[in-house]
């Protein structure tokens, strides 16, 4: 079928013209609220840093709060709804099949994000993240993620539409190409996550309007991180498809055997959603059976896929530099690699971090034996803060440094500090992950305004090592706030004054 | 089977692969001995 489209020079791409605005609507959206979600992280941790203490107590619950919807979901999951566009249209040389739909998308996401925004910055909604019953926030909050979550399902659903449209009408034969396949299995993970939050976002916002009197606790904590801990594995899974996608651009890499690859993105799908017990190891509701099952068992299979895409990714590319000759001794195509490249290093960043600091730490709390120790300490934000920021968050960065010239037909703009950011980003994150987990040993209360406890009536002191490791959060994150700054200042920039191309 | 699937394509990230799963171990093994000790300060 014939649609317009042009043929990137760059990339070789064909873009559909449908598609192409919306990957630049979204991708530019994320990066604004990055932009947001960073700035109420500085506030936060600079609220944390005991030598500073920056913020009153309602205001820093409610930057937290903004910081984890802005940060976490709502600059990701834009970010991934571009992807979204991006594999199920660009990727299959194929057209959007119905392009009302992600304009709704964008507008429900978009109007939901700001009524969250609004109602906790307002006061309405002191619930923290993940709003635990019976804390109650304003209707309109609900109401406000529903919209959101809507806006992706659709998006998600959309995938398969336009895959199904492409697959008719000839664009590929068999099966999916390797990078769009993950972001198949990432849509049918987030359609299950979803599915998740409606069960447990549309009763608790019928209980904010008094409609129906109780919400069962521990049924919410469960429900609950079937969305909280499978839309996480979106990003996950969105992540390891950028970590193909850029080997795939720039070295024409390919996987020794994408059947194991694609055969690790099931494990994704069929395994994570119940590994998601492991936020609940200390639920006294559920049985130990149950927990020891999940935790000991079914998670190491999802961690499994985590470890077979880690070494895949670097393998291809260690392949396609052969290739090109860079082949003595063991490690010349690793000295050799693009670095100064963001799209790359941040992708190697990525990789590095995410198996180091996300995925040994994760698979350590995730034990029952640990988690009792761990959980609620500020041990755990250190460790997503190594998955979804080290990871996913680096990763997407990698990725938006190569699709913006590609879509938005733009150079990027001052390429030194392009250059630089990744490593200045990844320090940051390494170093704030790191003494988070340090200091959360020491049982650092996480989310807490005050760790010491000054007012309550049994105070507490902790070891004096803890003020160190509170210190060089404080330092960590402040690296990272300059590297996050300066993505959102090159890729707006380019953006909006970056050389345009022919 | 082919040439493709029978050659070692990459050494390189053989060897980071034992790294990571040598750190990874040492770090799980580490991380309980830390444990342990802050816990028997208290």
């Amino acid at each position: 079928m014939s649609f317009e489209k042009r043929t990137c020079e760059i990339s070789g791409l064909e873009i559909e013209k449908n598609s192409e605005s919306m990957i630049k609507l979204n991708m530019a959206t994320a990066i604004i609220f990055f932009a947001i979600g960073g700035a109420a992280g500085l506030l936060v941790l600079l609220t944390r840093w005991p030598a500073i203490h920056l913020l009153p107590v309602e205001w820093y619950y409610r930057w937290l709060t903004a910081h984890g919807l802005l940060a976490l979901l709502v600059w990701i999951i834009f970010f991934e709804v571009a992807l979204v566009h991006f594999g199920s249209v660009t990727l299959l040389k194929s057209r959007l099949a119905v392009p009302i739909l992600s304009k709704i998308t964008y507008g429900l996401m978009l109007g939901g994000t700001l009524l969250v925004v609004v109602m906790v910055l307002g006061g309405q909604a002191d619930v923290l993240f993940t709003s635990y019953v019976p804390l109650q926030a304003h209707p309109l909050y609900y109401l406000g993620i529903i919209l959101f979550a809507v806006g992706s399902l659709i998006a998600f659903i959309h995938f398969f539409i336009n895959a199904v449209v492409a697959k008719k009408e000839g664009e590929y034969k068999r099966t999916l190409p390797m990078v769009s396949f993950g972001i198949m299995a990432a849509s049918i993970i987030g359609i299950m996550s979803i599915a998740h939050g409606a069960a447990i976002y549309i009763p608790t916002f019928l209980w904010s309007l008094g409609i129906i009197e109780t919400i069962d606790p521990s049924a919410y904590r469960l429900v609950w991180w079937g969305l909280g801990h499978t839309s996480q594995q979106i990003n996950v899974c969105m992540m390891v498809a950028c970590w193909y996608g850029i080997a795939a651009f720039l070295f024409k890499a390919k996987p020794a055997s994408e059947k194991l690859c694609r055969s690790a993105f099931v494990l994704y799908i069929l395994f994570i959603n119940v590994a998601s017990e492991h936020h609940l190891l200390v639920d006294p509701v559920f049985s130990t059976w149950h927990k020891i099952v999940n935790t000991s068992y079914v998670m190491h299979l999802a961690v499994l896929a985590s470890m077979i895409h880690a070494f895949a990714v670097p393998a291809s590319i260690e392949m396609g530099l052969r290739k090109q000759g860079y082949n003595n001794g063991l490690f010349e195509w690793l000295k050799k690699a693009p670095w100064g490249n963001p799209a790359f290093s941040a992708t190697f960043i990525s990789i590095v971090l995410f198996g180091f600091l996300g995925g040994t730490t994760g698979v350590i709390f995730g034990t029952e034996q640990f988690s009792i120790i761990r959980h609620n300490t500020w041990a755990i934000t250190g460790h997503f803060h190594g998955t979804v920021v080290a990871g996913t968050t680096i990763a997407f960065m990698g990725m938006a440094y190569f699709l913006i010239p590609v879509f938005f037909k733009r150079d990027l703009i001052m390429p030194g500090v392009a250059k630089l950011q990744p490593f200045v980003y990844g320090t940051g994150i390494t170093i704030l992950s790191i003494t988070m987990m340090a200091a959360g040993t020491f049982g650092v209360p996480r989310r807490h305004w005050d760790y010491n406890f000054s007012d309550a009536p049994f105070g507490y002191q902790f070891d004096s090592t803890v003020d160190i490791f509170m210190g060089l959060v404080g330092i960590g994150g402040l690296i990272a706030v300059v590297g996050g700054a300066m993505f959102v200042f090159v890729t707006l920039g380019s953006i909006f004054k970056g050389n345009k191309r022919a | 089977m082919s040439d493709e699937h029978n050659g070692f394509h990459a050494p390189g990230t053989f060897v980071l692969a034992i790294i990571f799963l040598v750190t990874f171990i040492l770090l799980w093994l580490g991380h309980a001995k830390w444990l342990t000790d802050i816990w028997e300060m208290y």
